[in-house]
């Protein structure tokens, strides 16, 4: 489902080059629920916008549910967003202008659905994510956890095929987390193929798989005891 | 065109939003009416003389001594045989007044001695067998006047014309549903003047608004001025040579009499300077009109631009999240192309509402005409045209939102 071979991210200024990402490698498989850890700085968040095809790399080659994206235009790269990804993010960000069916309406939009299909689907995600009450209310009228419900909403309607999460619990209380993580693991078993980032160990323990980055590089952490220090470190600071 | 979503964005922005829109909507009452306005000065200065503007020029000649009527008879004469022998002039007439002047004189005119209100206030020119052919005017019925027929009147003298050469409107406006010639009118005497001519085209001397239930309405008696205080020379030349004969007039005149004056400023004019000076207030009027439009709609574009641009800088994240989702750099600048025609088609209906509004106003209190419906859809589509035009840019740059922008910090 999600292939990066090699891949490295670059950013470049007058007097000096930073790898957000270098010789980074990763395979998804079509279902998987994986977590994506590493300390802060680490390159997380530019693997999933990568990932995302939210921005560009800078060498390797990346696949996408087969697609090599890398020489796909601006055009191609959003019909892939708007078809296949689903975001999840951690300030939520829906549209304050828009009340609940208009925001996740937006993608479905996008993509020239009809306006009966349209409804039928965002009707059907937000029963699915228990908000189909609240489907007139702007998001400010709304709790945090709500909110990111109806993000969830959104990423569903279009059906997928790989959802993104950065975060997806980092705004919200434990309670409210907990019912996002409970949400996410009931799409998963039904057969979505999920990445999300995340600081929170407890959190990355509930995917199938969990990938960890250090220095813009996935590291094996049992096999690579040099890393087993940091980590745990790090580790320690999200929990205090 | 995703018009619900924007609408329903819009009513939360209302004030941004109802102040272009009423921006719009003053902005189009405004012009439209100054188009109207600008139009009808254009169409009053460009409005025919009938003369042959071209070859024409004006002598206004004051005399330096007081003469009796004879002897300022016998002087025209005199002037007129020496100006007729100035090289490339080809015809010279006297009169009291001559077309688009600035000032007309005019007549009363009855279709009965004891009418009580006019049929007309037509212009009153004073011409003797040389007028009609000198002022080239185009003779479309009977005939043009006979030596004999014509003529003196000297100062306080009233003469009584029995006949006249009138314009074609005036003909129309006397005699709606016959042919005027042989046709007799009234002008403030009890003694009938018939119609022995009918010209084509002869505007009034004056140029005002006031005369506009008249225009065009003028006739000619055979009547030759012998004012001893002054006079017109009206003077025809061959084509090309008009800036000659100016020149060799005045001192031609001069040489044949010094006691008499021909003002340096006013006293010789070609009838492409009295036409410049006689619609100059109308020119002024049409710039002035001008101006407050362009004023007006770069005002109205600066506002659009203002506030479109502003609006991208707030929603920078937004535009990130809807490309994050799948919007193209298109369906970004078509958001905010969309969102203006929206709120320019609000203001435009409050503007149209406007427009005849203030039209009606100045029917009332100026005098106005009624506001052609062409002037204000002529006024939305500029209007339209030019919020898009406006907002253009600003979405461009809105378009070029990354869709990362949606993972950055707000």
């Amino acid at each position: 489902m999600l292939k990066m071979t090699h891949l490295s991210k670059v950013y470049r200024t007058e007097v000096v080059e930073t790898y957000a990402l270098r010789d980074f490698n990763i395979n998804v498989k079509e279902g998987e629920f994986v977590a994506v850890t590493g300390p802060s700085g680490s390159g997380k968040t530019t693997f999933l916008t990568i990932a995302g095809l939210l921005e560009t790399f800078t060498g390797g080659e990346y696949h996408l549910d087969g697609v090599e994206v890398s020489n796909l235009d601006d055009n191609a790269r959003s019909k892939i967003r708007n078809e296949k990804i689903g975001f999840i993010f951690q300030a939520f960000n829906l549209i304050p202008d828009l009340n609940v069916f208009d925001n996740v309406e937006v993608p479905l939009r996008y993509r020239g659905m009809k306006g009966p299909e349209r409804k039928e689907r965002i009707m059907s995600a937000l029963e699915r994510v228990g908000l189909a009450s609240r489907a007139k209310h702007y998001p400010a009228e709304l709790s945090g956890g709500q909110q990111q419900r109806v993000a969830i909403a959104r990423a569903l309607a279009g059906t997928p095929r790989l959802l993104l999460a950065d975060e997806p619990t980092g705004n919200l209380d434990t309670q409210m987390a907990r019912g996002v993580l409970e949400l996410l693991e009931e799409i998963h078993r039904e057969g979505a193929t999920i990445v999300m980032v995340t600081h929170d160990p407890e959190l990355a323990a509930r995917a199938q798989r969990n990938v960890h980055i250090i220095d813009g590089q996935v590291v094996d952490l049992a096999e690579d005891p040099r890393f087993h220090t940091a980590y745990t470190a790090a580790a320690g600071q999200v929990r205090s | 065109m995703h018009i619900q979503p924007i609408l329903a964005a819009l009513r939360r922005h209302k004030a941004g939003t109802v102040l272009i829109a009423l921006q719009i909507a003053l902005t189009l009452a405004i012009v439209c009416n100054a188009l109207f306005i600008i139009n009808q000065r254009l169409a009053h200065i460009d409005e025919p003389s009938g003369v042959d503007e071209a070859n024409l020029f004006v002598i206004a000649n004051q005399w330096g001594e007081q003469y009796s009527t004879q002897e300022a008879v016998e002087r025209i004469e005199q002037d007129l045989v020496t100006l007729r022998q100035l090289p490339g002039v080809q015809d010279v007439t006297s009169s009291n007044n001559y077309p688009i002047r600035g000032i007309s004189n005019d007549n009363f005119i009855t279709m009965t001695p004891d009418q009580r209100a006019p049929t007309s206030d037509a212009a009153y020119y004073m011409g003797d067998a040389n007028f009609v052919r000198t002022l080239g005017l185009k003779l479309i019925a009977g005939r043009d006047f006979r030596p004999e027929e014509v003529q003196n009147q000297g100062l306080r003298q009233t003469v009584d014309p029995s006949v006249a050469i009138i314009s074609k409107a005036m003909a129309t406006k006397l005699f709606p549903n016959s042919d005027a010639l042989g046709k007799h009118f009234y002008a403030m005497t009890p003694n009938p003047i018939t119609v022995i001519g009918i010209v084509d085209v002869l505007h009034r001397g004056d140029v005002s608004t006031w005369s506009a239930p008249y225009i065009g309405e003028s006739m000619i008696v055979p009547v030759r001025p012998a004012d001893p205080y002054g006079i017109y020379y009206i003077v025809r030349t061959k084509p090309g040579q008009l800036a000659a004969a100016m020149r060799a007039a005045p001192k031609a005149l001069y040489a044949e009499n010094r006691m008499r004056m021909i003002d340096p400023k006013d006293g010789l004019l070609s009838f492409a300077q009295v036409r410049h000076r006689a619609f100059e207030s109308d020119r002024g009027m049409a710039i002035l009109m001008s101006i407050i439009c362009i004023v007006l709609l770069a005002i109205t574009a600066a506002g659009i631009i203002g506030l479109t641009s502003f609006w991208v800088g707030q929603r920078r994240r937004q535009i990130g999240v809807r490309r994050a989702l799948g919007a193209t750099h298109r369906d970004i600048m078509q958001y905010f192309m969309t969102e203006n025609l929206l709120i320019s088609l609000g203001g435009l209906a409050i503007g149209v509402v406007l427009a005849f509004g203030l039209n009606l106003w100045l029917h009332i209190h100026l005098e106005l005409k009624v506001l052609p419906l062409t002037y204000v859809l002529g006024g939305t589509v500029i209007l339209l045209l030019l919020g898009q035009g406006a907002v253009f840019a600003p979405a461009l740059r809105a378009s070029r939102v990354p869709p990362i922008e949606a993972t950055r910090p707000a």
